[in-house]
């Protein structure tokens, strides 16, 4: 696998607070005398920028910072990246987009109200004799540390299987809303893993929420479109400036950027 | 913050007397908003709104704050959204909202 791919910290986590990230689409706009204008959308414009400051970084953590920059050759090069703020599935509130690949005989029905307050969850239901299960496949780095995460509920106990990559944890299902929680690391050598929920057989829950992060616990739920892994960003800067502030010490700040038109 | 732009025209004469016009059919409302403690989830809503108006490209309607009217045709103002988080929970953001004409 060549793929290169930003590091995460000894924690698993991918940056430290504060987290500074800009997004940019670019508008062409003729605005008339009297105020009425004319827009012209260019959605290749489009740029996101990630400010992460990092401070108290052992040895080992700023040795991979380096060996990533000394990688990339500052901003020659291109590389995957997480976004640590945000929800790395696309499409996390619509299980029946098609970059979600539902087992054969699992029934996904939407507009089930959910614990917002609002009809955004689903309905599993797998009427077969076998397991089922509902996954999504991320083209990002396997062995990285993530956490999988979903609110559930069922109206009979079951115990529902949550998927990263080769690794599965089985969560008890209650009949009020749940979050269930599974953090793993996958196979270091795949340049993807896939993400899901398996329902047993015979058996219906209720999901809202799912959300996977490059980190080892979950934080609020952030529904999405998009995603958010990023193919081909790059460092923003040639100089990576790492400052020691005492023993095993030390802090800097990365910029990166990801351009649709680079 | 509240804005009422309007779009009037000055003419001065050389006695110093002025004659004014309006420019445009009648005023135009921005608001500023300043968001702060925000939550990751109420975070990635703001992004995904951005998003899906595709910076000031898109419209949308927006109820104003003060009185509860809605004014039908709106869009953000601005190609960019910054947003800073500083810790858990403990994000922001400041956005702008025009009125469109037309």
């Amino acid at each position: 696998m060549d793929m290169l791919v930003y590091p995460q910290l000894a924690t698993g986590a991918l940056s430290q607070f504060p987290i500074r990230k800009q997004h940019r689409k670019r508008t062409v706009v003729n605005t008339a005398a009297d105020g009425t204008s004319i827009k012209l959308a260019d959605p290749n414009g489009e740029l996101t920028q990630w400010q992460l400051a990092y401070a108290d970084l052992s040895d080992a953590e700023a040795g991979a910072l380096e060996q990533f920059y000394s990688a990339a050759e500052g901003t020659l090069n291109s590389f995957v990246f997480l976004d640590p703020s945000g929800n790395l599935l696309a499409w996390s509130s619509k299980l029946d987009d098609e970059v979600w690949t539902p087992g054969p005989l699992l029934s996904v029905i939407g507009g089930i109200s959910d614990p917002d307050g609002g009809t955004e969850a689903w309905r599993l239901t797998n009427s077969s004799a076998g397991a089922q299960d509902i996954i999504q496949t991320l083209e990002a780095p396997a062995g990285y540390f993530y956490c999988l995460s979903a609110y559930v509920r069922s109206a009979q106990a079951v115990s529902a299987a949550m998927l990263i990559g080769n690794g599965r944890a089985d969560r008890t299902v209650a009949n009020q809303w749940t979050r269930i929680v599974f953090a793993f690391s996958g196979d270091a050598t795949a340049s993807s893993i896939h993400f899901g929920l398996e329902v047993p057989s015979a058996s219906s829950l209720d999901v809202f929420g799912l959300q996977v992060e490059p980190q080892g616990a979950a934080s609020a739920y952030k529904a999405t479109t998009t995603g958010g892994v990023y193919q081909d960003a790059r460092l923003a800067d040639d100089v990576l400036a790492i400052t020691t502030t005492g023993v095993n010490r030390h802090s800097c700040t990365v910029n990166i950027i990801h351009a649709k038109h680079l | 913050m509240r804005y009422v732009l309007f779009r009037n025209q000055t003419v001065r004469f050389v006695d110093g007397t002025e004659q004014r016009y309006r420019d445009a059919s009648g005023p135009l409302h921005r608001w500023g908003i300043r968001l702060s403690e925000l939550d990751e989830g109420e975070i990635a809503a703001v992004e995904e709104f951005f998003a899906a108006n595709q910076g000031e490209f898109g419209s949308f309607a927006f109820t104003d704050p003060w009185n509860g009217q809605v004014y039908n045709n709106c869009s953000l103002l601005g190609e960019s959204l910054d947003v800073q988080t500083v810790a858990e929970t403990r994000g922001g953001t400041t956005l702008t909202v025009v009125e469109n004409r037309g």
